[in-house]
Formats: C-alpha cells, structure tokens, sequence
C-alpha cells in the first residue's frame, strides 16, 4: 500500500531526479465562482539527507537550493538571492522533507502517517501534519510502485499545490556542484 | 430574495487585484529580505495581501481596514493599529501601502523619503526605494503577464 511504498522510497531512493508540474489553486473567495489557479513547471533533483534543488523555468525563472546548511531562492528577473539557514526554512516544506528525510522515523517525527486507498493508478498516502504551528492542513503523496508521481499539499488558507513528477530516476549520480549555489554576480544577495 | 449590494460610499477607490512577485530588501543591521509571489486585493483603505512560498504554499496574510492590520501565519494571528506598524514590525521598515496602490495603476504619488520609478510598469516592472530615513529600503515588483 502506500505506506508500504513510501516507506520502500525513503530507504532505497537515496537520490532522485526528475521532471514536475506544479498547479497551485488558490481557495474560492467571497463572490467568485472559479478558483484562480497558476501552473508553473521545472526539474527537481535532491540527495538524502538534506539536498535538494528545485529549479523553476516556467512561467519564471526560479531556483531553490538546499545545500544542507542553507536554503537558497534565487528570482532571475527580480536579480535577488535569498539565502536562510535550513533548520528555519525545512519544517514548512513537505517537498523538501520528503526529500531530505534520511528515513522514514524522520519524516514521522513531523508528520501522522496513513495509508490511503489506491486512485489514478497510485498508492497514496495521508500525512496530516504534527506541527502546531498548522501552515498546512495536509498531504497526500502519490507512488507508482517506488517512484515518486504526485504531491498534494493542501494549507491552512485552503490554497491547494499538486507537484506531479514525470521521468523520474531513482539513485542517479548527481555531481556535487548540483546542490552548491553559487551567487550570480551583480545579484543581490541577503543572509538572514 | 437577496437584498440588492448597497454601492459603496461615492468616495471609496476602485477595488483593485494585483498578482506578481515581489522582493524586499531592508538594510538594516542585520540586512532583511523578502522574496515571495503575492495577491493584492483591495483598496489603501480596506484590503489584503498574501504571500506565497515558491513551492505554492501560503507564507502568510496580512489583511488592513481602517484602525487595524493583522498578520495571520498559520494559526497565529497578530494585530496592530496600522498598516505602518505592521510593516514596521514585519520588515523593519514602514511600506507606503496607499502609495504602492497609486503606483501599481501608474500615477505618480510623492512619500517623503521614498522614490518610485514606474517607467517600466508597461512591462509589469516597479521599482521603489526609501532613502530616507535610514535604513534604506528597496522594493521590487513584478506583475504577473
């Protein structure tokens, strides 16, 4: 089931890389009648534990880096880097926990785990969140067999983001540099 | 049936809705900075702004009417008397929230201390810095296309 398979993705897949589609749907508000939702798409690579690399090409360019000290986001057109230590930024990213969790004990200590039933040809599971804090209401993660497909997170707003994952490798060798970030001259760059 | 929406008073300024991106840098000891896509909605008077995280999480919203401002983040939410104040507290500096509505529709409004070039915002582009008092402030828009 999908706890089965979450549980064999965290052990096994060490590193991964692949292709995403992200559709974020924000909650209706008063007098609307359709949501307003943005797709954005790129690639997404991450090393366990505590690496990943999400690089945003469209609509924008974005990249997001955790270097496991510090997370970066760098904005092309705005020509600013952000960079914060990742202890301060990892909790509030399933993605990225999902990511970095060295095992599945980790990723516990965050989130109630539960297998849901099968849909889209996926084994899913429920991770409703620990953190009192409550900047999201829910997750729900995809697999096709050991791969990771889909990522669903649902927040306290009711704002709605669905990662989907296509071409995904699982353990390729990733060169070092990928989770190093390098500050583009000229950019403006602020450590907080 | 529904009572017919009264209009509102003849004075109150268009309703107006912005999406983009928005970077703030505030250098102060330590330097701040914000990256974050937002949705602005509203008016100076009444209105609210929502940040974004990259990965399409909700960072925060800060919602303003006349006397109050609050910061919801998560389950917390804060209060303040004003807009000034919140942004003061959030970012180290106040932000001229009804000058930024004047600038977004292109009309040029002074703020002491403030300098808004809106020569770009035919590309969606605006670009304002605070020189005065210290810390400066630097704020960078871009709307969606």
């Amino acid at each position: 089931d999908g706890l089965q398979a979450l549980e064999a993705f965290v052990k096994n897949t060490r590193t991964g890389r692949a292709e995403f589609t992200q559709v974020v749907t924000a909650p209706l508000r008063e007098g609307q009648t359709t949501a307003r939702s943005k797709t954005s798409s790129g690639s997404f690579e991450f090393q366990r534990p505590a690496h990943f690399r999400f690089l945003y090409r469209k609509p924008f360019e974005q990249t997001l880096v955790a270097d496991g000290q510090t997370v970066w986001l760098y904005d092309v057109d705005l020509n600013q880097v952000t960079a914060r230590k990742q202890a301060q930024v990892l909790g509030s990213t399933p993605a990225a926990l999902l990511a970095s969790a060295p095992d599945l004990k980790a990723l516990q200590a965050d989130f109630k785990l539960s297998a849901a039933p099968e849909a889209d040809g996926q084994q899913w599971v429920q991770a409703l969140p620990k953190a009192r804090d409550g900047q999201i209401q829910s997750v729900r993660i995809g697999f096709r067999g050991e791969q990771l497909a889909t990522l669903d997170i649902l927040d306290s707003f009711g704002q709605r983001s669905v990662l989907s994952f296509s071409g995904f490798q699982a353990n390729p060798t990733l060169p070092a540099e990928t989770f190093q970030f390098k500050p583009p001259a000229g950019a403006d760059v602020v450590r907080q | 049936c529904a009572a017919p929406r009264r209009a509102p008073p003849a004075d109150t300024p268009p309703e107006a809705a912005w999406y983009g991106r928005l970077a703030l840098k505030v250098d102060s000891l330590p330097p701040q900075s914000f990256n974050a896509s937002f949705e602005l909605l509203g008016h100076a008077e009444a209105g609210s702004l929502r940040l974004f995280t990259p990965l399409g999480g909700t960072a925060g919203e800060v919602r303003w009417q006349a006397g109050r401002a609050e910061l919801q983040t998560g389950q917390d939410t804060r209060r303040y008397p004003s807009m000034d104040e919140l942004t003061l507290a959030l970012t180290g500096a106040a932000l001229p929230l009804p000058a930024l509505f004047h600038w977004l529709r292109g009309e040029q409004v002074t703020v002491p201390g403030w300098q808004a070039d809106l020569s770009q915002l035919p590309d969606g582009r605006l670009l304002a810095q605070r020189l005065d008092p210290a810390p400066v402030v630097d704020l960078r828009v871009l709307l969606d296309r």
